[in-house]
């Protein structure tokens, strides 16, 4: 999986990377399997039927579902202040985060070559949706503290451990356009 | 008979009158990448790197920091934008 050089600055406004054929499909399946999984928690809003009957549009109970709880948190620790946060907060959150997913996607998807070419904007959208899909696939492989070693040791034909290396390749790409981003010479400037 | 203002100020919200602010607070994960905290605490809140470096420290370090302190819906706001880029963010009333 790192047959691609990440994220490199071009120019003042540009960011690039090159990804191979199944890379590249990776990326757009990671961000359709989020893009579904926030369609479920609207699903399950909409689905409620007594909600509906009142005329509720927003909702306040946390979501059941682990990984949507870590991409949707609660705001306060007291459940009553964290409902009524969620109500009138979640979609805003939820629409931004699948916005992030869908920007990734059809990027990859309109460009037939396999350059990727981000302005700032983009990349923020990128950074993002990489690390919702990171976030997500976090929870599902239970992944804590110095995990690495324990997810090496696994035998090879576990899935848990194929599922580890597109994480911690995601990370890896992250990282490269994390530093592209920081690295224009001024973030050394004290902005304070 | 008239109440005299110590007696008022007990029937009224003490938060009224204690100018005790309101704090955003991050807590550690074991996902979200160091430089990524450090690049989303520069971003949102206009930190120098050392600055922001030093808060995503005391995240990774003690488990969480105040990142931000203010009016409560100028925390809600830090709290949501933090959310936005994957944080994992609360507020409460500071209890320092």
């Amino acid at each position: 999986m790192t047959s691609s050089n990440g994220f490199t600055r071009e120019g003042k406004d540009s960011f690039v990377a090159v990804f191979g054929a199944s890379e590249r499909e990776v990326l757009i399946n990671l961000a359709e399997q989020l893009v579904e999984i926030l369609a479920e928690r609207v699903d399950e809003i909409q689905g409620d039927p007594l909600a509906a009957m009142v005329g509720i549009t927003g909702h306040d109970s946390p979501p059941d579902d682990e990984v949507l709880l870590r991409l949707l948190p609660n705001a306060y620790a007291d459940p009553v202040d964290a409902a009524e946060f969620r109500r009138y907060t979640e979609s805003v959150l939820r629409e931004k985060k699948r916005a992030h997913a869908l920007l990734l996607r059809s990027q990859l998807l309109n460009d037939q070559s396999s350059t990727v070419v981000l302005d700032d904007e983009a990349a923020q959208a990128w950074l993002g949706a990489m690390n919702d899909i990171r976030l997500a696939l976090g929870v599902r492989l239970e992944v804590e503290g110095n995990s690495s070693e324990e997810f090496e040791l696994l035998s090879p034909d576990d899935p848990k451990r194929g599922v580890y290396a597109v994480y911690s390749w995601l990370g890896w790409l992250q990282e490269s356009l994390l530093h592209s981003l920081m690295d224009d010479g001024s973030s050394e400037e004290s902005r304070r | 008979m008239a109440r005299t203002i110590e007696e008022i100020e007990t029937l009224v919200e003490p938060s009224l009158f204690v100018d005790r602010p309101w704090v955003t607070i991050v807590w550690d994960d074991p996902v979200n990448l160091m430089t990524y905290v450090t690049y989303v605490l520069m971003t949102l809140f206009n930190y120098s790197n050392e600055r922001a470096t030093e808060l995503m420290l005391k995240v990774h370090n003690e488990g969480k920091a105040v990142v931000s302190s203010g009016r409560r819906e100028e925390m809600e706001r830090d709290v949501q934008r933090l959310h936005e880029y994957g944080l994992w963010a609360t507020l409460q009333r500071d209890d320092q």
